[in-house]
């Protein structure tokens, strides 16, 4: 099989998924592959990989959360030291380009395996968590985040696992990175005015579209992220972490429907999406009033949700 | 005879305040739109300025004051009296102060073309918008004309600066077409942000304090210091419209935008200049929200009319000048219309629909003959010099470099000496 063929396959199918669910199970089908394909060819000219390896993807892969159009957030972590760190930054290079080849554009913020931020020996990973986490600038937290919303592929878990223990253990020791990851993910975009009404793009080809995913979604992906977090949890969608938390935290309880209806809402609105750049993107005039009240309601709950979650762990915090 | 003097002083300070208006329009236009235009538009506000200059002083001022009929002065070209009056202002003095309205109006209708006219259309349209547009509605309302007659209230020249500026600015911004890149083929509008916040608020700044003058010596006397009145409305208003402005804005978008802010100042100060003079200090602050709020409401419209205003000079001076026009026509106190002989009181102080049905006609008139006339001559114009538009190419490398051959920011392209190592 080539990329060719994953692509014309992706073209074919993906319109029949029929909700965001089965979607998401068939991106995670089509990265595999193009994965296998991508370290078959680089075994036919470098040889076999130097180490056990693992291939993982973060962002909204990581969280099961894409949309029909995705860019590539990826990473990979082996057992070894900085000697191999040429083959799979080739290995890297080359899914990137596969990726791409099958429908995935590349990420403008540079998260790939090809690039040497994003590939590192077990060890490196942990002292590169350990640095962001020391530095704390907005920079490093923002890498943080999305390492931490991490889920394997192809290869060994425990090696994913391990790093994030790491990072547990960290912060168990400095619980004050917390009020900075706080901070980091603290501005959430407007998406209702004073007078109740939806606040779309003002201009652009986007006008009259709602940026779903800055005014609806991140309240509710950061919030479960950062109780993941305090929790020391290795659940990575914000589904199932909703289900993991909701037991220590009761008020998950009102916001976790919501959430459900809002990956469901998305899918509905978003799946004509004709490109990456429009995925994000609701237009208000698809939108009949029941769905504007409702799309509301989800922003409402989402800053809602992120106020509760932030006082909850400044308590915790505090109380450390 | 001291206060003759001191009105001549006072009048002539108003002069050297709306004149470095014209600084204020400078950063006002090179701040709202992109570097790569920014020295042409800076230089040619300043070459423009001369050449109405002499247009005025050749022609315009006899048409505008000159003996005639109800349509146009036809005497006093080639103004040059050297006389001094013992009663009110000196000849040259009221020369002075005249010419720069014209200058400003001129300046506004030049909002128009930027960022994409000819600089030989700017050379043109200053010779002839000088002489026929500006000076036409001038006299109409200010020297002795048909619109005068009736008692139209126009305090220092919402409709007669203000507005004629903007209409000629509708008129080229309709004939020269949107800027490449602002409108995208499914007709949405994209914003074409401005290189410079900084240099914008400046301009209003500027701009705030000439209008001191462009009101205040409107007053043409020190005696009662009813400049300060004025000045105080002035105030008022320019403050109202700048947080209304920004309210309005912020309700519906969620955004406090800065541009739309500034604008709201200029709203209240464009809207203020014709009743300054006429209404009370709230009425005053009530006129600058309306302002406000309207210049943003005008701000959408046009651009959804695909009207690509980058200065928006068609919403502050137009919209806002017919609001500031018609505002006397509900809030001029009897003192200060009646009393002052100079037409009746607002709806609002009992004067019936007598003022307002004035304000109407003054407003509809003057807009139409400056939108008209500027627009037969822009087109005239169009054909005889093979387009206002500089072409595509020109218009993406920017008009520094095509109209004028250097970069306003020379640090946008290389050295000579780098360009021939290459």
């Amino acid at each position: 099989m080539e990329y060719d063929e994953i692509k014309r396959f992706r073209e074919q199918n993906i319109h029949k998924q029929k909700d965001y669910s089965e979607l998401n199970t068939f991106h995670d089908k089509l990265i595999k592959h193009t994965v296998e394909i991508a370290m078959q060819k680089v075994e036919e000219e470098q040889g076999k990989a130097p180490a056990p390896f693992a291939f993982f993807i973060m962002g909204s892969a990581g969280r099961s959360e894409q949309s029909i159009w995705t860019d590539q957030d990826h990473g990979i972590v082996y057992q070894g030291t900085d000697e191999e760190k040429e083959y799979f930054l080739l290995l890297g290079k080359e899914i990137a380009n596969g990726l791409e080849i099958v429908g995935y554009p590349k990420c403008d913020g540079k998260v790939m395996a090809s690039e040497p931020m994003w590939t590192h020996s077990v060890e490196n990973w942990t002292a590169q968590v350990d640095m962001w986490l020391n530095e704390a600038t907005w920079q490093s937290l923002r890498h943080f985040s999305t390492f931490f919303d991490s889920r394997v592929i192809i290869g060994e878990t425990a090696f994913l696992d391990e790093i994030k223990k790491a990072t547990f253990q960290h912060l168990g020791s400095d619980p004050q990175v917390y009020k900075r990851l706080i901070d980091n993910v603290d501005f959430i975009r407007k998406g209702v005015g004073i007078f109740g009404q939806l606040l779309p793009e003002q201009s652009g080809p986007m006008t009259g579209h709602i940026h779903l995913k800055t005014t609806t979604f991140f309240p509710y992906v950061n919030s479960l992220r950062l109780l993941a977090l305090v929790n020391h949890s290795f659940s990575v969608s914000t589904a199932v972490r909703f289900n993991d938390l909701k037991d220590s935290y009761p008020f998950l309880a009102e916001y976790e429907d919501q959430f459900e209806r809002l990956l469901e809402f998305r899918y509905l609105f978003t799946k004509e999406a004709k490109n990456y750049d429009e995925v994000h993107y609701v237009s208000l005039n698809k939108l009949s009033k029941s769905d504007k009240q409702e799309l509301k309601q989800f922003m409402k709950s989402g800053a809602d949700l992120f106020e509760t979650t932030k006082s909850f762990i400044e308590k915790e915090c505090l109380s450390w | 005879m001291e206060t003759v003097l001191m009105d001549n002083l006072w009048v002539i300070i108003g002069t050297f305040l709306v004149l470095l208006m014209i600084g204020g329009f400078i950063l006002l236009e090179a701040g709202s739109t992109r570097m790569k235009n920014a020295g042409h538009i800076a230089g040619k506000t300043i070459f423009t300025i001369g050449i109405g200059s002499l247009v005025f002083w050749a022609v315009g001022y006899g048409f505008i004051y000159g003996e005639g009929n109800w349509f146009i002065g036809l005497s006093n070209f080639f103004y040059g009296d050297t006389t001094f009056a013992e009663e009110g202002l000196s000849p040259a003095v009221d020369f002075m102060f005249q010419m720069m309205f014209a200058l400003i109006s001129l300046t506004v209708a030049f909002g128009g073309f930027a960022e994409r006219a000819k600089l030989s259309a700017y050379v043109v349209f200053a010779v002839l918008f000088s002489a026929l547009v500006y000076p036409v509605v001038a006299h109409w309302i200010w020297g002795g004309g048909w619109l005068a007659d009736h008692g139209k209230q126009d305090f220092a020249g919402s409709t007669v600066v203000h507005l004629t500026g903007a209409m000629a600015a509708l008129a080229a911004t309709m004939i020269l077409k949107p800027r490449i890149g602002k409108y995208n083929k499914d007709g949405s509008s994209n914003d074409i942000a401005g290189h410079n916040q900084v240099y914008t608020a400046l301009a209003v700044l500027l701009l705030w304090v000439g209008w001191f003058g462009f009101n205040g010596a409107s007053t043409f006397a020190v005696s009662d210091a009813f400049f300060g009145f004025v000045i105080l409305n002035t105030q008022l208003a320019a403050a109202a419209g700048a947080i209304a402005a920004m309210f309005i804005v912020w309700a519906f978008t969620g955004k406090a935008d800065v541009p739309t802010t500034l604008n709201g100042a200029l709203a209240g100060l464009v809207a203020i200049t014709a009743s300054c003079g006429f209404v009370e200090p709230w009425a005053a602050v009530l006129i600058g929200i309306v302002g406000g709020l309207m210049v943003y409401g005008s701000m959408r419209l046009f651009d959804r009319a695909k009207i690509d205003d980058p200065i928006f000079a068609l919403s502050v001076h137009g919209t806002v000048g017919i609001w500031g026009t018609i505002s006397t026509g509900f809030f001029a106190t009897p003192e200060l219309s009646t009393g002052m002989e100079w037409g009746q009181p607002g709806l609002f102080y009992g004067g019936g629909f007598e003022q307002l049905g004035v304000q109407i006609l003054g407003v509809a008139a003057s807009g139409v003959y400056a939108f008209v006339v500027s627009f037969i001559i822009l087109k005239v114009m169009d054909k005889v010099m093979g387009g206002l538009r500089v072409s595509e190419e020109e218009e993406i490398i920017g008009l520094d470099l095509s109209e004028h051959g250097s970069y306003g920011y020379p640090e946008n392209i290389p050295h000579p000496s780098e360009q021939q190592a290459r």
